[in-house]
């Protein structure tokens, strides 16, 4: 019985996992034109039109702030397919573009809302450019140089988006933990939480916990940290590698 | 580059002390054990040297070899060598090797650090007047240290190297070593030859037979391509008292591309560890990076090198030892290897200089070992600095970006400098280092933000 059926279920599984996966994955690849070469290609392989309205659209939904400027940039690639350049000229075609950067940085005044500026859109339109040039990789140029600069962004408009729900978790693990230690060691040693503050050994336990909870969030962190030490070990390593051997010969003597 | 920010790095500090330490009993196990006090003199002939190779670090080992006394012999298989190299050397090594003026082809004093959002930081502002990067083509220094070498006593051999036969160790018998010597009234082939001596300084670069010879072991090795561009007059103004490094995934995942000015032309080129096969679209992108300031420019010579990552797991072996290249003296971050081929040439030398009285003792294993320790103990906190440097600053394109913006800081310019121009490592001001290191962790935190939202946008 069993070994009749087991030859024919993994592949009844088989088709069945792997049709729907199969569509998702050609459906990303036709929708998102990856890398830098491929985005290129990606599109006049597609027939040129419907690949790029495509995505266009899906760029849309990502950031709705300026549809003008996404389709510009489409149109421009269209041009360059139809003008069929060559590769570095591409890229020359392809520049970066967007209404609200002017003279090498964000227009901050384009940024205001409510007589504020929203910080957290700079941020977006910066992710955004850099997502781009990390695609098409554009030539330096020494006329209109970059002038943006991650720090005039303050220091809030990125805590706030970035660490608070990430605090949140690492203050209930800490509190949790703290808990539980201060439970453990009052049930062992009888020594109360009161105490327990005064107590240096107690305050060394602390800090070991407030760091262990910092430096391992998951437990592939473990992993990490290990792989980490033995990076920075490696090059001393290879260093001593020519003392170790003087070290070992002298001991077989 | 920026060895002058160790001062970030307290922990790293501490652990090359403990194991500088650690070296030390060991050094001190090695040396009880090898001393060369009772070295029998040599009778009626000074002490003979073969020196392979004929870059900086054979030219230097060769000339302080001969003013010490000692009979040394050079051998170089091409005399007009070009190699293909940056040619960049710190201020301080015009000054200890007394390095004319007119060798050097240009006078780097504005470093253009480009990110991969193509932020661009000149680096140099707090240059003073009378400092800067010199700009050698290594056929032009080469040349000059061989003739001094030659000056001094050396005697020059226009030949190839191809093997060596080893007495037993701690023998005292000498070395046979045997090479082809190229002579341009014979035939183009060579004549075989062969030469006693009794110590070997392999200074014969990457692809090193004398480390082969003594089963020096590998080293991992990045690949260095460039291309030498002639361009235009008008553009080449630009780079008259400038050099462009381009940092980025594009360019190199590991290393930098970068723009260095020549005597008439610039050379363009990237390096890699890890993606080897890739760098020609690495060299594509480099190009690219820097289309607007090599337009119109013609490339007159492409050229490729393996660049040593880590130092050979044996650089001295009874009396041969490995000096430059050939023992792995290159480092992290920078690339740079010249002056440390120099130096460590030198101190090779010394060594034996000193362990031979000027060239009339017989020497061992433990005065090449001196040469070791003095190298290591100068120069390995340089290395392990620029070793984390890469680590830390090199590992994506958010690093990269923090790394840029960290080299707009005039503290971080004036470190980088001090410590490049002069090979020291200069304890900074304490407040700056904490102010620095609090700037880098913030700039870390926000590209690497940033680095999440992009990720945003793909998915």
């Amino acid at each position: 019985m069993a070994s009749s059926l087991s030859p024919s279920l993994p592949t009844i599984f088989s088709t069945l996992i792997s049709k729907p996966n199969h569509r998702s994955q050609t459906l990303q690849l036709s929708f998102f034109p990856k890398k830098l070469p491929s985005l290129f290609m990606a599109r006049s392989a597609d027939n040129g039109t419907g690949g790029a309205a495509a995505s266009a659209v899906v760029e849309e939904k990502v950031e709705s702030m300026n549809p003008p400027a996404k389709i510009e940039e489409v149109k421009d690639t269209e041009e360059s397919l139809s003008s069929n350049g060559v590769a570095v000229e591409n890229a020359e075609v392809l520049a970066f573009k967007d209404p609200r950067w002017v003279g090498g940085t964000w227009d901050l005044t384009q940024f205001s809302k409510g007589g504020e500026t929203d910080w957290d859109a700079v941020i977006d339109a910066e992710a955004r450019r850099r997502k781009w040039l990390e695609d098409n990789p554009e030539a330096s140029s020494t006329v209109d140089p970059v002038v943006f600069d991650t720090s005039i962004v303050p220091w809030w408009a990125w805590v706030k988006r970035y660490h608070l729900p990430e605090a949140e978790l690492l203050n209930g693990r800490a509190a949790m933990i703290g808990f539980f230690m201060a439970y453990f060691v009052d049930s062992l040693t009888g020594v109360g939480l009161v105490d327990q503050m005064g107590n240096f050994f107690c305050k060394i336990l602390l800090l070991i916990s407030v760091g262990g909870v910092m430096l391992i969030r998951k437990n592939e962190d473990i992993e990490k940290l290990k792989k980490l030490i033995e990076e920075t070990t490696f090059y001393d390593k290879q260093w001593q590698a020519t003392w170790q051997e003087d070290y070992k010969s002298d001991s077989k003597n | 580059m920026a060895a002058g920010q160790n001062s970030d790095f307290l922990g790293l500090r501490l652990a090359s002390t403990s194991s500088e330490a650690r070296n030390a009993n060991r050094r001190r196990l090695s040396l009880q054990i090898r001393a060369s006090k009772s070295s029998p003199r040599l009778s009626g002939r000074p002490l003979r040297v073969a020196v392979i190779g004929g870059g900086p670090a054979g030219g230097a080992a060769a000339e302080t070899l001969a003013k010490g006394g000692v009979e040394t012999v050079l051998i170089e298989r091409k005399l007009d060598n070009s190699k293909p190299c940056g040619g960049a050397i710190p201020l301080c090594m015009v000054g200890e090797f007394d390095l004319p003026l007119d060798i050097i082809d240009r006078k780097v004093t504005k470093m253009k650090m480009i990110s991969p959002s193509n932020v661009a930081v000149d680096i140099g502002r707090t240059l003073k007047p009378h400092e800067y990067i010199g700009m050698v083509r290594r056929e032009v220094l080469d040349a000059y240290l061989r003739e001094r070498a030659a000056e001094a006593g050396a005697t020059v051999v226009n030949g190839l190297f191809l093997k060596m036969d080893s007495p037993p160790a701690g023998s005292g018998e000498r070395y046979k070593i045997y090479y082809n010597e190229y002579n341009s009234k014979k035939s183009a082939t060579g004549e075989k030859k062969e030469m006693e001596v009794d110590a070997v300084v392999g200074a014969d670069g990457a692809n090193s037979r004398v480390a082969k010879e003594i089963g020096a072991g590998d080293y991992e090795y990045a690949i260095a391509f460039q291309e030498r561009v002639k361009i235009p007059e008008a553009k080449m103004e630009y780079y008259k008292d400038r050099a462009e490094m381009y940092v980025g995934d594009d360019v190199s995942p590991d290393f930098y591309g970068w723009v260095f000015p020549k005597c008439d032309h610039v050379a363009v080129g990237t390096g890699t560890v890890t993606h080897k096969s890739d760098i020609k679209r690495f060299q594509a992108a480099t190009r690219l990076r820097a289309c607007d300031k090599i337009a119109g420019g013609k490339i007159i010579r492409v050229e490729a090198h393996p660049i040593p990552e880590h130092p050979r797991p044996r650089r001295v072996l009874d009396r041969v030892a490995l000096v430059g290249d050939a023992a792995g003296y290159v480092t992290k971050c920078s690339g740079e290897g010249i002056y440390f081929a120099a130096k460590s040439g030198r101190m090779c030398a010394e060594a034996i200089v000193e362990g031979s009285a000027k060239g009339t003792r017989m020497i061992d294993e433990g005065d090449l070992r001196k040469y070791l320790e003095k190298f290591d103990k100068m120069y390995w906190p340089t290395y392990k600095v620029l070793d984390v440097l890469q680590k830390v600053f090199y590992r994506s394109n958010s690093a990269r970006e923090a790394f840029v913006e960290m080299c707009a800081d005039d503290y971080v310019q004036k470190m980088t400098f001090d410590s490049y121009l002069y090979k020291r490592v200069v304890p900074g001001n304490p407040l700056a280092d904490l102010k620095l290191a609090i700037n880098t962790i913030g700039s870390l935190v926000r590209s690497s933000a940033l680095r999440r939202e992009m990720a945003k946008i793909t998915a």
